[in-house]
């Protein structure tokens, strides 16, 4: 599973970034080699015991013992206490396969249909591009959540099962899942419990075979602290109560409370190899930095094909197992991917139109109708196609976030002056060309959970200096911001780490003058300004998070209280004087209603779908009455330059693709390639082609 | 004021060299008129006739529309001149509104058929030389640029004069253990790459300073690792003209030791000091231009001529126009200082015919 949410790293064009090094792709030898290298000292660690222990050891806590936790109204002495006393289940359970209840449904979703091209041809190198050089091979742990990751993990490996990208409707057990490692599964609803058996020919990239091991062994690793990933560590400790395994091949995993998406919990998961990891300890990030994980799915990297700080290529797994399953077939088609660094995303695109690179993204209107446009002589012949895809997804939330503990913007007539001084239908007209949409709510692209009838509120001065005026802001100064009585002006930064879109703050700010307000900007990098939003002390952050196709939206982290303050509240439920902001937490707004959590913490608990949705829109509505949340804008598409001899499907991608790469659907076609280099030498020319496919656009 | 013959001979000197004196002419007169660069480029208008009524709003407050009788939305927001003169022409009446020649503030994005993006220059928009890439006025850009540029520049070159001077002279007078001491630390201190410097401080500084603060940081830094080259010279010169019969008689006389330094050596080797000043003027515009194009200077949206030449850069092909204009105008520049300093070079060389290739 995924990290659910990511900072949207950059726009469209450069979606790619940061990995590196010489991986090892096989555990064996590095231990081999590991021990070679220092004989007579220290032996190579070895976690086996360790694991053992842990499996023996572990209990699970249920929910309101992590609440009480948190809440402060329990401490971990009275919980180790319990625990010692025999009160929890144990996490990590051994049975037998007769102990598997009889009446399970199992599905394997064959029923599906399959969505890759029959088409698409084997082999070739296909050429692409990324802007840093990946940090480090790791899946997890510092600095692996970077912009590589989706090529040696997000997008490569099979996971348990994987949603249908193109059938998203939404049946009695959630999502329609197609097999990847997993060659059936059964849901057991009413205990939260889901029954999983391997595929048995399921192998790793180094040959060894996938079992129900390594699925108790992932847990283990996510459990652990010697990965130095406390995402991970929350979400398997408090979102899993168990895991038993049955035999080799089969084990069930149960969840603390019943949620329509059950399935979803479960299905993402990725079972990790064990042999691997034996040398695990505190020394993890160091150890494992450039060793190549051995895979599940199609790429590997072996660690010939690096050149540090240049170049990484992934080569496609020989004989790879899924080859011919049905979901699989026809799809990660090149026989190798070669990444160059190219740091200037302008320098990027001379190398596409040279020919060196097979695909452009080009979701920016600059490229798209500047430098590309359907009139260039490229396009014109032939040799370079145009495609823009609608897909249809959970948008990444692109706005304003307003940090409502802040002075003035405490007022909510403030917050709704700003909401009307931000004029992203300009922005969105005038700069991106009337592409993009405007954001309604920040939860757009969950179908029926997406509330139907709100809207963000539109630009107008009028409404904005009314708002402004009732906070007390009615004199225009000498340069033409709001000031109050007391002198104080009307002004606010804005601080964002997306330098592609400076332009975009520029326009806002000058736009939101009209009104009386002063945005002043600060564009750091995307490091230094996640974090200063991350630690809340930004007046308003221009900031995206990255959502995955998950089925509903979340509310716990951005709403409640406790993500954004310790203690928010005094047990009559009046608001803690001496509370203290809580860092880390997406809770950027620094929400804190009790209504508010009451609504979040019934949507968490309730395995009613429709109940669900109900509180859903309730809660939107809440939130735009609390107007801290400035909606931006959203992408419903991308486009892509692409050589004419990329190769797409009919149709072009699927309807949850986020990008071109993260289903492989694409191939090259050597003898095309050929010919177009020729062409381009003979001046001979092929009927251009610039193809809209909009058979998922929504409005 | 009466000029030392000396230093009149030298001026006129100066003054026959006609290339750096002319040089020197249009650099000044480019400078001061950007000191009232609001008057030539600017979304405010030089003069309003409303209703019988003169109004100078270049350096007055912000006007809104209800001040002009705009109605509606127009009423409330800052009034914008330029559609204002276009209604006063259609209405006919006595209403006037006389614009600057290149009616554009830096900072503003005009749109062009409905889009903002870079368009070719255009002498019927006024956008002389064309626009960037979000609409803003590449001549006005520059040209506010290029007033920050060499205010900077001058500052920059009157403070490191100042400690270097000082430092340097103090390190010559004295000699012997303060000498061997500054003369270590400016050593290691030299050594510091000052462009990373620049880079790691401005990094940690946070955008909430205002922009004139943001600037005098930098300039603050930039001087803190830039004065210690002038100290060699100054000590060197010191070291010579202390041992000179005038200063050893200037001592014997009584005088004190301030007195010596800036009354007596000083003056003897102004001339070392002088032909240096056009060469920092360089460097100080060539190094925030270079760290405006690494991004790493003035905060935006500031005008700037390395952020011009950034985005000139990035939009070679598309839009040729950003990137020509900002070059020339830094070539322009820094030829034109170059031109004064050479000329200074020559007419502070006692040998007239000395030719310096």
């Amino acid at each position: 599973m995924n990290k659910g949410y990511r900072l949207v790293a950059v726009l469209g064009i450069c979606a790619a970034l940061s990995f590196s090094g010489c991986g090892q792709d096989n555990g064996g030898d590095t231990a081999a080699e590991s021990a070679a290298q220092t004989p007579g000292a220290a032996a190579t660690p070895d976690i086996t015991a360790e694991v053992q222990e842990h499996y023996r050891t572990k209990i699970s806590l249920p929910p309101e013992v992590w609440e009480a936790l948190e809440k402060g109204q329990m401490t971990q002495e009275e919980v180790d206490a319990k625990a010692a006393a025999g009160e929890f289940p144990k996490f990590f359970q051994f049975s037998t396969p007769d102990q598997i209840p009889a009446d399970l449904n199992w599905q394997d979703g064959s029923d599906l249909p399959a969505f890759a091209s029959p088409d698409a041809k084997q082999g070739g190198t296909y050429y692409t591009w990324i802007q840093d050089f990946p940090r480090t091979f790791r899946r997890f742990g510092p600095d692996a959540n970077g912009s590589f990751r989706p090529f040696i993990l997000d997008d490569v490996v099979m996971q348990l099962g994987r949603r249908h990208p193109n059938d998203t409707s939404i049946t009695e057990t959630g999502f329609r899942y197609y097999p990847g490692i997993a060659k059936e599964w059964a849901l057991d609803k009413e205990n939260a419990t889901v029954y999983v058996r391997i595929d048995p020919e399921a192998r790793y990239s180094d040959g060894e075979p996938i079992t129900a091991d390594d699925m108790m062994f992932m847990f283990f690793l996510y459990q652990s602290p010697h990965i130095q990933a406390p995402w991970y560590n929350n979400w398997y400790n408090r979102k899993y109560s168990n895991i038993i395994k049955y035999d080799d091949l089969t084990f069930s995993i149960k969840q603390p409370e019943v949620r329509p998406d059950l399935l979803f919990k479960v299905m993402e998961l990725e079972p990790l190899p064990e042999h691997f990891y034996k040398e695990l300890g505190p020394d993890y990030p160091e150890r494992y930095q450039w060793r190549f994980v051995p895979t599940s799915g199609a790429y590997e990297v072996r660690p010939e094909n690096l050149k540090k700080g240049q170049s990484i290529t992934l080569t496609r797994v020989k004989d790879w197992w899924a080859d011919d399953k049905k979901f699989w077939r026809n799809r990660y088609n090149f026989e190798r991917v070669h990444f160059t660094v190219i740091r200037d995303v302008p320098k990027a695109f001379e190398a596409f139109r040279k020919g060196e690179l097979d695909r452009f993204g080009a979701s920016l209107p600059e490229y798209w109708y500047e430098k590309m446009p359907d009139s260039s002589e490229e396009v014109q012949k032939g040799y370079i196609h145009k495609d823009v895809f609608y897909n249809d997804k959970p948008r990444p939330t692109y706005g304003l976030w307003i940090n409502q503990s802040k002075p003035l913007l405490d007022n909510r007539d403030i917050r709704i002056g700003i909401q009307h001084a931000t004029n992203w239908d300009y922005v969105i007209e005038k700069y991106f060309r009337g592409d993009y949409q405007r954001m309604r709510t920040n939860s757009d692209g969950y179908g029926e959970f997406t509330h139907p009838t709100l809207r963000a509120r539109e630009f107008s001065v009028d409404k904005a200096l009314e708002h402004f005026a009732k906070a007390g802001f009615t004199e225009r100064g000498p340069d033409g911001i709001l000031q109050n009585e007391a002198g104080e002006r009307l002004s606010f930064t804005v601080n964002t780490g997306y330098q592609n879109l400076r332009d975009v703050l520029t326009i806002l700010a000058e736009e939101s003058a009209k009104a009386g307000v002063e945005f002043r900007l600060e564009i750091l990098d995307g490091t230094a300004s996640w974090k200063k939003t991350q630690e809340k002390k930004h007046d308003i952050a221009f900031a995206a998070f990255a959502v995955s196709a998950e089925m509903y939206p979340r509310y716990w982290d951005f709403g409640h209280s406790v993500n954004a303050y310790d203690r928010a509240f005094l047990p009559d439920g009046s608001p803690n004087p001496d509370r203290k902001i809580k860092p880390q937490t997406n809770n950027l707004q620094l929400l804190a209603y009790p209504e508010l959590d009451a609504m979040i913490e019934a949507y968490r608990a309730s395995s009613d779908a429709e109940e669900m949705k109900q509180l859903a829109f309730r809660m939107e509505e809440f939130l735009y009455e609390d107007a801290s949340f400035v909606p931006g804008f959203i992408i419903p598409f991308y486009r892509d330059l692409h050589w004419r001899w990329f190769r797409y499907p009919e149709g072009f991608n699927v309807k949850l693709s986020r990008n071109v790469d993260q289903f492989f659907l694409a191939w090259i076609d050597t003898g095309m390639k050929k010919e177009t280099r020729e062409a381009k030498k003979s001046g001979e020319t092929f009927p251009p082609m610039i193809t809209v496919h909009d058979q998922y656009r929504t409005e | 004021m009466r000029l030392n013959p000396l230093t009149a001979r030298k001026l006129r000197r100066f003054r026959e060299i006609r290339r750096g004196y002319y040089s020197f002419v249009l650099l000044v007169s480019l400078t001061v008129l950007s000191l009232f660069a609001e008057l030539l480029i600017n979304d405010k208008p030089l003069v309003v006739s409303y209703e019988g009524v003169l109004i100078f709003p270049t350096y007055g407050a912000v006007r809104l529309g209800g001040e002009f009788g705009l109605e509606g939305i127009l009423a409330n927001i800052p009034v914008n001149y330029r559609d204002l003169q276009r209604k006063f022409r259609e209405e006919g009446g006595g209403n006037f509104v006389i614009m600057p020649i290149v009616p554009y503030n830096p900072y503003e994005n005009s749109e062009v058929d409905g889009v903002i993006r870079s368009t070719s220059p255009n002498i019927e928009r006024q956008h002389y030389l064309g626009t960037d890439t979000t609409g803003r006025d590449i001549l006005a850009r520059l040209f506010y640029g290029f007033r920050t540029a060499i205010l900077f520049s001058i500052a920059f070159t009157a403070l490191t004069y100042l400690i270097g001077i000082a430092l340097g002279c103090m390190m010559g007078y004295f000699g012997g253990i303060f000498d061997l001491l500054f003369q270590r630390i400016i050593e290691i201190w030299s050594n510091i790459p000052f462009l990373y410097m620049v880079i790691i401080v401005f990094s940690v500084i946070p955008a909430t300073f205002s922009i004139p603060t943001r600037i005098t940081i930098l300039l603050v830094i930039m001087v803190l690792f830039s004065w210690t080259f002038m100290t060699y010279y100054m000590r060197t010169e010191t070291y010579r003209e202390k041992a000179r019969d005038y200063a050893l008689a200037a001592r014997v006389l009584g005088a004190s030791t301030p007195r010596i330094i800036f009354r007596h050596i000083l003056p003897n080797t102004i001339s070392t000091v002088v032909t240096f000043i056009p060469f920092t003027v360089v460097a100080a515009i060539t190094a925030i231009t270079a760290l405006d194009f690494l991004g790493w200077g003035l905060p935006p949206p500031t005008p700037s001529i390395g952020e011009l030449l950034k985005q000139g850069t990035a939009n070679l092909t598309t839009a040729p126009w950003i990137v020509t204009s900002a070059f020339v105008a830094l070539v322009l520049i820094l030829t034109l200082v170059t031109f004064i300093g050479e000329a200074i070079r020559e007419a502070f060389d006692p040998k007239k015919f000395t030719i310096y290739r």
